[in-house]
Order: structure tokens, then sequence, then C-alpha cells
């Protein structure tokens, strides 16, 4: 029905429709368990990456163009790194990237194994796993954008 | 231990990284101020850095806690370990980069994209900074990645030109086959001896030195010789060199092929495996090369038409004398003649930073100007761009080695040892500069000829592309004038203390 659009037909958006929140739980998941089960920010980020792949690919270029801000996406990523960075410099005063947190408290430093332990590596996770997760759509988006083929 | 100020290396820079995409939001002006206050403040902490390990002696730091030792009786923790070679690197990264940034400035005012590009150079920054610091195998790892991913994206960043993305991509897959030699190497040693740290592996290789541990050493060298474009893998140096943009270049042949390649060559063959393998077959495997890459880096200079691309391959060349000094050190270990010459390695590599430095920031500005960089088409530029020539001719002078000039200091200390350790050596290394004053010699003929009509509307370059230049050229013209106090005072020490695989190894296990 759709053939003027650069989008992937009814049924793919249907089913991109259902599991792009899927998706994005499940990173979301792997991102906040970073500390306790495998994966981390790393891997939770791309999964997450993945959803917006998927609604790229499902809904074209044109419905991503009007969701998609890139200074948005880059400051973002920024924050992803600058939050990382400060966890980092939370325990300067012993030594760069000393858990002070884990340490002294105030917060994340339960039993280990519990969601609220570790001191700063569940802050590394989220901020990593923001920025994997901007700056992979922002590829994508960039390759969408600036290919030099027509079809 | 008071290495507080350490940290701030690698912190200010990946602070002025990450918050780039958001300064970028307000305006031209605030990310140049940026980018500036940034590579400044890096300067700062390095000239600071740099004092202090002169005056103190070696810097231990651990990450993540006080003291290296966690529960374990070894050292666990990753350390950065700097001592006054590796101190004078980081002072050495920190002047070029700074300068190079403020070269940006002008030079790619034309360009767009500059967020990114303001980004990847500190970037790259940072990465030479971890490498001339750290003191774990692995941490040396990442850093090299992060140094060499930055810099292949910055020799693609005119992706307007074919060029340009081919010498990005040939030197991405270079670069990736000889990261993957090294970390193939880093995990061979850690399988083996189950441990990173730089030091404590030392101790272990000395205890128990293995066969991995040697197929673990050839991984290295051969990695490392990739990287710092030694002469049968040069190939993708002299195209990805003359692609970058000029102040990318400047950094590139002037620093990350030294503190990726020569500078861990160094570390990793004395600091770890000084007292384990035969320095005399290591020694003269290098030397080997070293020959090798000296003859064919200069000779190829010599038959260039293109100014980059000839700079490019002397740098190739200067490796070689660099690599000959280590080799001698090596092969010469505990020898009057081997301490010379690894001074005199260090001495040029610093040296030539800073010329190869200015000459490619020179060659950058004639571009500016003309938009070619054929010498067959610059010939009389002296007339119309008469500081610039200058600075050309006082950094051409100084690689070639002229007396009063910084490279003439360090390139004799070099022909001393060699011709010490071994006649044949020495005349080598002559016959390298026989060639590399020819390749310099021509170009200053044609900058000196009959002006030909196109160099005719050349000018001088504007402000923030002539101060850089200018400070270069009394950089080298300073350092000229205290050849053999320098020598003694900086570079003598800095060999001691990459000699002094003892001593290294005490400053890990005695805790810091």
């Amino acid at each position: 029905m759709n053939c003027v659009g650069d989008d992937m037909g009814v049924i793919v958006r249907t089913a991109a429709r259902a599991t792009i929140p899927l998706i994005g739980i499940f990173g979301s998941y792997i991102v906040a368990h970073g500390h306790l089960t495998p994966g981390g920010g790393f891997q939770g980020g791309a999964t997450i990456a993945g959803a917006g792949i998927l609604f790229l690919l499902a809904f074209g270029l044109d419905e991503m163009k009007k969701r998609y801000n890139k200074n948005l996406y880059s400051a973002l990523e920024g924050i992803g790194g600058l939050a990382f960075l400060g966890a980092a410099m939370l325990g300067i005063g012993v030594a760069f990237f000393y858990n002070t947190l884990w340490h002294n408290g105030p917060f994340f430093s339960g039993k280990p194994g519990t969601l609220l332990s570790a001191g700063f590596l569940p802050i590394m996770n989220l901020a990593v796993g923001l920025k994997v997760f901007t700056g992979l759509v922002s590829a994508m988006a960039g390759l969408a954008l600036y290919r030099r083929w027509r079809e | 231990m008071s290495a507080e100020i350490l940290p701030y290396l690698i912190i200010i820079p990946l602070f002025g990284a990450f918050s780039m995409p958001m300064v970028n939001l307000a305006g031209r002006k605030a990310r140049e101020a940026w980018a500036v206050l940034i590579s400044g403040a890096t300067l700062a902490v390095g000239s600071w850095v740099f004092y202090w390990v002169y005056e103190k002696g070696t810097v231990l730091y651990t990450l993540g806690a006080k003291s290296p030792f966690g529960q374990a009786n070894f050292p666990i923790r990753i350390v950065w370990e700097v001592d006054l070679f590796g101190a004078l690197m980081v002072l050495m990264v920190t002047f070029v980069a700074f300068m190079a940034v403020i070269y940006s400035l002008g030079y790619m005012r034309h360009d767009t994209g500059l967020d990114k590009y303001y980004t990847l150079i500190i970037i790259l920054e940072l990465g030479m900074l971890g490498i001339a610091i750290t003191g774990d195998l692995f941490n040396f790892y990442v850093f090299l990645e992060i140094m060499s991913i930055a810099s292949y994206a910055l020799v693609a960043f005119r992706n307007d030109t074919w060029e340009a993305i081919e010498a990005g991509i040939k030197y991405m897959f270079v670069g990736s086959v000889a990261s993957s030699l090294i970390l193939l190497g880093i995990a061979l040693l850690y399988g083996e001896y189950g441990t990173l740290t730089m030091g404590y592996l030392a101790l272990k290789l000395s205890q128990n030195p293995t066969i991995v541990g040697k197929v673990a050493l050839a991984l290295f060298i051969s990695g490392l010789l990739f990287k710092s474009g030694a002469s049968p893998v040069h190939m993708w140096l002299a195209d990805a060199h003359p692609a970058a943009p000029s102040s990318i270049s400047a950094m590139l042949s002037g620093l990350v092929i030294k503190i990726g390649g020569i500078y861990a060559l160094a570390r990793i063959a004395f600091s770890i495996y000084g007292a384990s393998v035969s320095v005399k077959t290591v020694g003269w495997l290098i030397i080997l090369f070293a020959c090798i890459t000296l003859i064919v880096g200069n000779a190829m200079a010599v038959i260039q038409t293109d100014m980059k691309r000839l700079l490019a391959y002397s740098s190739v060349g200067q490796i070689g004398y660099i690599l000959l000094g280590i080799g001698i050190g090596l092969a010469a270990y505990g020898s009057q003649t081997g301490e010379i010459a690894l001074a005199g390695a260090i001495y040029h590599t610093f040296n030539h930073a800073l010329m190869k430095g200015l000459l490619f920031l020179i060659a950058g500005a004639v571009i500016h100007q003309l938009g070619t960089r054929d010498l067959n088409e610059l010939s009389g530029l002296a007339k119309t761009m008469p500081k610039t020539t200058f600075a050309f001719l006082i950094g051409a002078a100084a690689i070639i080695g002229m007396p009063p000039l910084n490279g003439f200091a360090s390139k004799w200390l070099i022909y001393e040892s060699s011709a010490l350790f071994n006649p044949v050596l020495g005349a080598i290394a002559i016959i390298g500069t026989a060639f590399c004053t020819a390749a310099y010699v021509r170009v200053l003929y044609t900058f000196f000829g009959r002006p030909s009509e196109r160099v005719m509307e050349a000018k001088d370059p504007e402000k923030s592309m002539l101060w850089p230049m200018l400070i270069l050229t009394i950089a080298i013209i300073v350092m000229g004038l205290f050849p053999w106090g320098i020598s003694d005072k900086v570079m003598i020490p800095a060999a001691k203390a990459l000699e002094n695989q003892l001593a290294y190894v005490a400053t890990l296990m005695g805790g810091g």
C-alpha cells in the first residue's frame, strides 16, 4: 500500500511497534543490573540502540528525522561521558576511580548482590549505557542520512 | 606520595572532549576557546609533571586505592608509573598538541564538523598521554587504541577527497593488524604470568623466563614497529600522514609514531624484558630494522615531488635514527656507549617532534595559501612568504643536523655511539643523513628559486597559524644553544631511568 515512503510496510511496522518497547526494557534491565549479571552499560546501551535502529529500518528515515535531534543526542552523549568521569572523580581525595560511595556511602552501599550496591558502578553503567545508546543511534542516523548512493 | 596532579593529565582532556558537544552549542568562538583552554591547561599540568619527576624522581599513582596492593601480596591494581623518560614524553605531547590546536584555529577555519575535529584532537592527545604515563600493560593497550582510533578518524577527516578516505582506511587496516598483534602478546603474557602490571611482570619474567614470554616479545616488537612506521611496513605512513589535515600530520608524525611506537617499544623492551631476554639479540634485531628504515626512508624522501609526502618519508628516516639509538642501547646494555645511544634516541625523539611538527605546520601554511603541495609549483616562495620560509629553513637545517640547532646534538650522540659500537652502523647513519640533506636542500632550492606566477599572490599566514610556527622555531633555536647542557641534565638521566629496570620495579613494589 505504502509504496512512496521508505518504510518497510505495515507488517514490519506493526511487529516493530510491539517489539521496540520490549527491546528497550530488556536493554534497560541489562544496564541496571550491570554490576550483578553478565552485561553492563555497553551491552545494554547497544541493545537499546537496537530498538532505535529497528525504528529507523521499520518506519523509515522520514519518520526518524522527525524524532531525532542531532544536537540533543550529541549533548546526551557528552553528558553520559561527563557522568562517567564525575563518578570516577567522586573519590579523587584518595585516588582517581576510588569507589568512595561503596566504602563510605551514603547510597549504593548495600549488601553485595543487591541492586543498590557496588558504589559508583551502577552510575557508571547508566552513563555508559546512555553514551552507547545515543552514539550508536547517531551513527546509524548518520549512515542513513549521508549515504552516497541512490537506489 | 604526592602524585595527586597526575590524574589531571587524563581528567582535563577527557572533560574537555566530553563537554565539547555541549560547548559547541554556544557557537564557534566558544568551541575554539574551549579547545585552546583545555589543551593549554593540559600543557600546564604536563609541564608540572615533568618538573615534579625531574626534581623528585619516579612517580607512582594507583587507580582506585592508596596502594597497588589490594588484600593480595602482589600489585593487583592498575598503576601509572612515570619516570623521567615518560615525563619527557608527556611534556613533548602536551607542548606540540597545544601548538597544533592553536594552529588549527586558523588552518581549519573553512572546514565543517569542527566540533568533532576538536573532540578528536583532544582525545588523540589523551591517548598519547595515557601511553606515556601508564604502568599497566592492558591500560597501555586501551590508551593505544584510543590514540589509534582517534588518528584513523582524523586522517579521514576531510572526507570530501577520496585520497583522505583511502588513506584512512589503509591506516585503519594496518593499525588494526598491529593492535591485534600487541593484544595477542598481552594475552599470552597474562595467560602465562597472571599479571598485567609492568613492573611485576618484569619480576615474574626474570624469575621464570619462558618461551611464551619470548613469543609475546616478538609480537610486541612486530606490532610496535608497524605502529612506528619502521621500514618494511612503512607504506601506510606515507599515505596517512600527507592525507591528514596538516595540524594532524604534525601530531601524527611528531607524536603518534613516537609514543605509540618508539616509547612503547623502549618501555616494553627495557622495563619489562630488560632482565629476562638476551638484550644483545633483541638489540641487533632492532638495529637491523633501524638500518633498513634509515636508508629507505631518507632515500625515498629525495625523490618525492609532493611536499607532505617528502616530510612523511623523512619521518620514516628519522624513526630509523631513533630505532638505531634504542637498538644500540639494548645491544650495548650497561655500557657507556649504550647509555649515550639511548640518550641520543630520547633526545632525537624530542627534537624530531619539534622539527617535524614545525615542518608540517609550514606545509599546511603553504597549502592554505596556494592550494597545492606539489614542489614543482612552489618555486620562489621565499619572496612572498618570507617568515614561513625562514621557519622552514630553520626546521630543515635542524632536521639535517646543522651545528647551531637542536638536531645536531641528538644526531651527534647517535653517530658517536653507533661509530663506537660498530663503525659500519656509523657509516650507515651518515649515508642516511646524506640522503636527508639532499631531500631538504631540494625543497629549499625550490623555495629560494625564481618565483613562478602562482606564488606571487601568496602571503604569510594569519597570526594564529604564524605564532605556533614561530614558537616552535624559537624552541628549536633555544634548544640548539644549550645542546650539551640539555643532554647532561635531562637526556642522560632519562636514559638512565629507562635503563634502570630495578628502580622501576622497586618503585612499584615499594608500594608508593
